[in-house]
């Protein structure tokens, strides 16, 4: 940071360098470096691979977040879970394919788009998941609509749209409307089992903090992204963070009130997670990724804070074939470029695609005359990872 | 140009351009580039010159080039000569903006003709031989009109061995119409009154009623809005609202109802303001040029991206071509050069966002003094409360100040000239940054002060919420050519050669002419470009255009690939049948009512859509059209029918978005999106659903789920997905449900407590028919056998198949 006005920032006065509040210690088999914000998931490094040399193309929130979620900074193009359902289909009828939770403070910066279907089929966007009540809008009916009252004319329906159908008993529209209500019938069941977690033992609930005023939260949406999991959702995604500055990690200014708050609400859970997941033998098949849509500058802004930083930055993955233990790539040595073994976010979704089995130059939707992708154009698997 | 009206920040983008151009660019620009300072990008500028950062974004204050130019600091900039000041506040504007800025760099000369020579792509003769590219040929019929369909039908029909089906029963054939047409289920009496018309004259009687009412642009012109990615908010992170963007909706309903001629109504959208200046229609035609996502700090590359937009939707809903795919090289499947991308783009570049005044001369200059009036006053105010709290703020400032951390204070000791670069970073920080207040200010004034203090801060606010409004338009403005240039690769990086606007070669031989015209306002290149589009010779418009009409009335297109007609898009199933409809287009004066007649009045049309074995067998997916398509409603048309059968549903026409309920949970909290949603009963949201307004990242969940586009991309041919989320809104949604309340309400006024008479009119009103014995009988024992039998007999009817789908 020599000053020669080489610092692009996303908003107000670049300052001078701040100064990391907080001490590294080294952890596990393979000496991580890990700050001493996360305690817990430094328990778990040596089932980590971190790649600490990923840039994006915005250093604004919306298109950072969407080229995360879906490869493009514009809006407008399916999502990775999208992508993977439409790849792996599904493996419970009773459930959606793919689930989003949000934070507690609201949704992501984009909203919706991101975890959007884009040009494909509703039926491969994200269905949001609420960690209270009932988890999906519309999941049950108003009070005064008993269980067995809808039933009741679900059966009723159900002769109904069959007279009609046998008209025209090859119409295989008509034949999955009609079925779509069966499964939804037994998603309001389903659903409503697959996130009660007060079915779960008290060790469980408190290893992901449920109980716990900070982690209560980010724990409830673990443990139940856990169930999910085990009963075939394809694809779980979890917002830390909602809107802007201090409800997310957008620590403009008094970063230290801001991370030690973030950190403190999902580090525990984090842990918990993969944890739980390795002792019930699902680590293996289930693949997490840890990430934001971009970091933070090494300079401070408004005194104690930090800007958005596109150009350098960490994320993390455990799990599903990924080598855990190990780094890939580095910054300069302030942590402000990626410099060494520099990935980008379609490397990212490369390599995920391919723990899921697919190779991410084959995986594509016909639309507007193209094959499209979700790594567009470009994007290397980063072999280092999967090895 | 008035002050204070929330204009586009490209605005000041603009000016700022034009200024440094004016004063700057002789020594940091293309020529030289004295200090190292090239200002001619957003890029170089912040990147600054041997002295550093010359603008830092949304602090003029601690921009080395405001400084320079408004003459705090020396040497004062230009040299030798003072900016006007309304320049010199314009910067400041620019700066305070985040400093977004359109200037692209043109390459240097030996650089550029390297380049040129990898511009040229031309035209291989054998290219222009692609069926679409072909000129439009009137094939040899017996018949006229419908005759003339039904022949070319039926020869491609026969080609296979097959039949048609016969015609659909007279009560198929009516509701058909009436959900096709106008998106409206018929009401009893017109279905009666149809069925017992034996005048041969019935049919085209009943398709002219339906073309004459004001319901059909509702139902039509939805279908150019998704092609047009219609939408009320801006998009992307903030999705701020545009509402007034609703003119342009209401100007698509009125031109489909009024049978605007389909050539007049695309020149209208891409060159309204040129071809009917200061007319009311010519300027909200052409919110079509405004209705993409755009970007809140806008730099060349998202004016690019924007740019992109506009042509990938006009290429595909007007030419049926995926042009966008040749932004970054040469098109890789159709013969489209990126050159010719970018000089359709030069057609549309100097057109630049502008937010106008949308109200009487008079009424705009009334605005513009009072709103100067306002500011002056605001100005005052403010002066005058921050003389009285001036030496308890600086005390607490100093205060603050000795409270920062240890790097901060030795940056302040450190005088300025010898501070270090981090250090100089830092105190402006510490300037900027730390702030006082007024919470902390009041306690410490005494009893008069803060009674003074204490007034002028309410009167400040109360000022604050009187600031002058004005109705406003989101439209266009073109007042001098811009140059624009090939973009190597697509980057604003690597510009080529200056472009002059142009078509698609492949489908035009030679050039076509456009005006030389460098100042506006309009320069005449849309026009001249919508003359392209729209003549007689062009081999797409027109066949474009029916293909679309044909696919909203048989399912799909007799191309399917509805706006990509080239080679990776399908054939036509009928290219006969598909060149006579575009020839009679032209001839019948590009009229789309005129089309609907014909295609209504015909057999095919007409034909039943039953299955039958041997169609089934020879032609699966129905292509050559042995039997009519069944086709699902859209999201709209089934909660319009929803509130139809319910009989709330209001059709008053027109005017701005109306907002149903949304469960907060499915928007809270994002960068202060929010959506001001009714309660699920409020009567102002019992219209049709095509006002409902449409925000690109929050959508009402019936109409997401059920495949409405978000208005993100042009969309020519809706998703008909089918999942059990959808399910469950029909079967659980709190609106759904009140309105089946109000549905058996009604049948039981209009039909008593018999639950015969009951299942009966429910279903002449919502199904157009007469229940079948057998469903008669099961009907009325389940409204019999529960208390709230009625109303779930009606929230049955809501979710039929046949309830959801054209017969």
């Amino acid at each position: 940071m020599s000053g020669k006005g080489e610092v692009v920032v996303s908003q107000g006065t670049p300052g001078g360098i701040l100064p990391s509040p907080w001490k590294f210690k080294k952890y596990g088999q393979s000496g991580m470096d890990v700050s001493e914000l996360f305690p817990h998931v430094a328990k778990h490094v040596d089932d980590i691979a971190f790649v600490r040399s990923m840039y994006s193309l915005s250093n604004d929130h919306a298109p950072a977040l969407f080229q995360m979620n879906t490869g493009s900074v514009l809006t407008g193009h399916p999502s990775m879970g999208s992508w993977v359902t439409y790849g792996l289909g599904t493996e419970n009828q009773n459930l959606p394919a793919y689930i989003v939770f949000q934070d507690w403070r609201g949704g992501p910066i984009g909203g919706a788009p991101n975890w959007g279907n884009g040009y494909m089929p509703a039926m491969y966007q994200g269905t949001p998941f609420r960690s209270t009540g009932d988890p999906i809008v519309d999941l049950k009916p108003p009070e005064g609509m008993t269980p067995e009252r809808q039933k009741r004319w679900l059966g009723f329906l159900d002769k109904l749209n069959a007279e009609h159908a046998a008209k025209n008993p090859q119409d295989s529209e008509f034949a999955a409307r009609i079925a779509s209500f069966e499964l939804a019938y037994q998603m309001q069941k389903h659903a409503t089992d697959a996130v009660a977690i007060n079915t779960e033992p008290q060790h469980i609930r408190d290893m992901y903090g449920v109980d716990g005023e900070r982690t209560q939260y980010v724990g409830k949406q673990l443990l139940m992204a856990r169930r999910l999991v085990e009963r075939g959702v394809r694809f779980v995604q979890v917002y830390s963070g909602g809107g802007n500055f201090q409800e997310s990690w957008d620590a403009h200014w008094d970063l230290k009130a801001n991370h030690e708050m973030h950190c403190g609400e999902t580090d525990q859970p984090v842990a918990a997670l993969l944890a739980d997941l390795k002792q019930r033998g699902l680590l293996d098949s289930t693949l997490v990724i840890w990430h934001g849509e971009f970091g933070r500058m090494p300079i401070s802004q408004r005194l104690d804070g930090r800007d958005h930083n596109p150009y350098g930055y960490t994320v993390w993955m455990a799990g599903g074939g990924i080598k855990g233990g190990q780094v890939i790539g580095a910054t300069d040595e302030f942590g402000y470029k990626a410099v060494e073994n520099r990935k980008s976010v379609n490397d990212l979704h490369a390599t995920m695609l391919h723990c899921l089995g697919f190779n991410h130059e084959k995986l594509t939707y016909p639309y507007n005359g193209r094959n499209m992708r979700l790594t567009d154009v470009s994007g290397n698997l980063i072999k280092e990872l999967v090895a | 140009m008035l002050t204070g009206i929330a204009f586009g920040a490209d605005e000041s983008a603009e000016k700022a351009e034009a200024i440094f151009k004016a004063n700057c660019y002789s020594c940091h620009g293309a020529a030289l580039k004295m200090s190292k300072l090239d200002l001619r990008t957003r890029e170089t500028i912040l990147k600054g010159g041997e002295h550093g950062a010359v603008v830092v974004p949304n602090n003029p204050e601690a921009s080395l080039l405001y400084k320079l130019v408004s003459g705090t600091q020396q040497p004062s900039m230009p040299p030798g000569k003072k900016l006007v000041a309304a320049d010199i506040e314009m910067l400041r504007t620019w700066i305070d903006r985040g400093a977004p800025y359109d200037g692209i760099a043109p390459a240097d000369e030996d650089k550029l003709k390297t380049l040129a020579k990898l511009e040229d792509r031309p035209i291989r003769p054998e290219e222009r031989k692609f069926w679409s590219f072909q000129p439009v040929k009137r094939p040899a019929v017996k018949g006229a009109g419908s005759a003339a369909v039904d022949e070319l039908w039926l020869k491609s029909l026969a080609a296979k061995g097959l039949k048609p089906n016969p015609q659909a029963d007279l009560r198929s054939l009516i509701r058909r119409a009436y959900l096709d047409l106008i998106g409206l289920a018929p009401t009893p009496d017109q279905v009666t009154a149809f069925v017992n018309d034996k005048s041969p004259n019935a049919w085209p009687k009943l398709v002219e009623q339906l073309l004459a009412s004001p319901h059909y642009g509702e139902r039509w012109g939805r279908h150019w809005l998704d092609l047009a990615r219609y939408s009320d908010s801006a998009g992307y992170e903030f999705d701020r609202d545009r509402p007034t963007m609703f003119h342009y909706r209401d100007w698509v309903i009125e031109a489909f109802n009024r049978d605007v001629p389909y050539n007049e109504f695309v020149r209208l959208q891409l060159a309204g303001d040129e071809l009917k200046p200061g007319d009311r229609e010519g300027r909200v035609a052409s919110v079509y040029l405004r209705l993409g996502q755009e970007a809140n700090i806008k730099t060349a590359q998202t004016r690019m991206d924007e740019l992109d937009d506009l042509l990938a939707t006009t290429g595909g809903s007007m030419l049926g071509m995926t042009i966008g795919c040749a932004r970054c090289h040469n098109h890789k499947f159709d013969p489209i050069p990126q050159k010719d991308y970018y000089r359709m783009q030069a057609v549309f570049f100097s057109a630049k966002p502008v937010e106008e005044p949308f109200a009487e001369a008079a009424a705009i200059a009334a605005h513009k003094t009072a709103l100067a009036e306002w500011n002056a006053k605001l100005k005052e105010l403010r002066a005058a409360k921050g003389q009285i709290d001036k030496p308890y703020r600086e005390r607490l400032l100093d205060e603050k100040k000795s409270k920062l951390p240890e790097f901060f204070q030795i940056a302040l000791k450190t005088p300025a000239d010898k501070r270090t670069e981090g250090q100089r970073l830092n105190a402006i920080q510490v300037e900027k940054f730390l702030v006082v207040d007024d919470k902390e200010l009041q306690p410490l004034l005494n009893a008069d002060e803060r009674a003074r203090w204490t007034k002028l801060k309410e009167e400040i606010a109360a000022l604050d919420k009187k600031k002058p409004e004005i109705p406003t338009l989101l439209t266009i403005e073109e007042k001098r050519a811009d140059p624009s240039y090939f973009l190597h690769h697509g980057s604003v990086d690597s510009p080529g050669t200056e472009m002059k606007p142009g078509i698609l070669s492949v489908a035009h031989e030679g050039e076509w002419a456009f005006p030389d015209k460098t100042t506006g306002p309009g320069l005449g290149r849309r026009a001249a470009f919508a003359d392209w589009v729209t003549s007689p010779s062009n081999p797409l418009s027109a066949r474009v255009m029916v293909n679309r009409i044909w696919q909203h009335h048989f399912g799909e297109g007799l191309v399917r690939t509805t706006s990509n007609f080239g080679k990776t898009g399908e054939l036509p199933t009928h290219p006969e049948l598909l060149d006579w409809l575009a020839s009679e287009f032209v001839q019948q004066g590009w009229s789309i009512k005129k089309m609907h007649r014909t295609l209504m009045l015909s057999q095919v049309y007409q034909q039943s859509s039953s299955d039958r074995a041997d169609g089934i067998a020879a032609d699966p997916e129905n292509r050559l059209l042995w039997r009519q398509a069944r086709q699902r409603l859209e999201a709209e048309i089934i909660r319009d029918q929803i509130l139809a059968a319910a009989g709330t549903l209001k059709l008053d026409l027109g005017g701005p978005g109306v907002y149903p309920f949304i469960d907060p949970s499915l928007y809270a909290g994002s960068s202060g999106r929010t959506w001001p949603g009714k309660q699920i009963d409020d009567p102002s949201t019992f219209r049709r659903s095509v006002y409902i307004f449409q925000k690109r990242t929050i959508q009402v969940p019936m109409m997401e789920l059920f495949d409405t586009p978000n208005g993100i991309g042009s969309c020519s041919r809706r998703n008909r997905s089918t999942i059990a989320t959808q399910a469950l809104i029909l079967m659980n949604n709190a609106f759904v449900l009140d309105q089946a309340k109000r549905f058996a309400a009604r049948l039981k006024q209009e039909a008593g407590d018999q639950p015969a008479a009951q299942v009966k009119r429910a279903f002449d009103l919502t199904l157009s028919r007469a229940p079948s014995p057998k469903e008669l009988a099961e009907a009325v024992s389940f409204i019999g056998s529960a208390p709230e039998g009625l109303v779930d007999f009606a929230q049955t009817i809501f979710n039929l198949n046949e309830f959801a789908y054209i017969p």
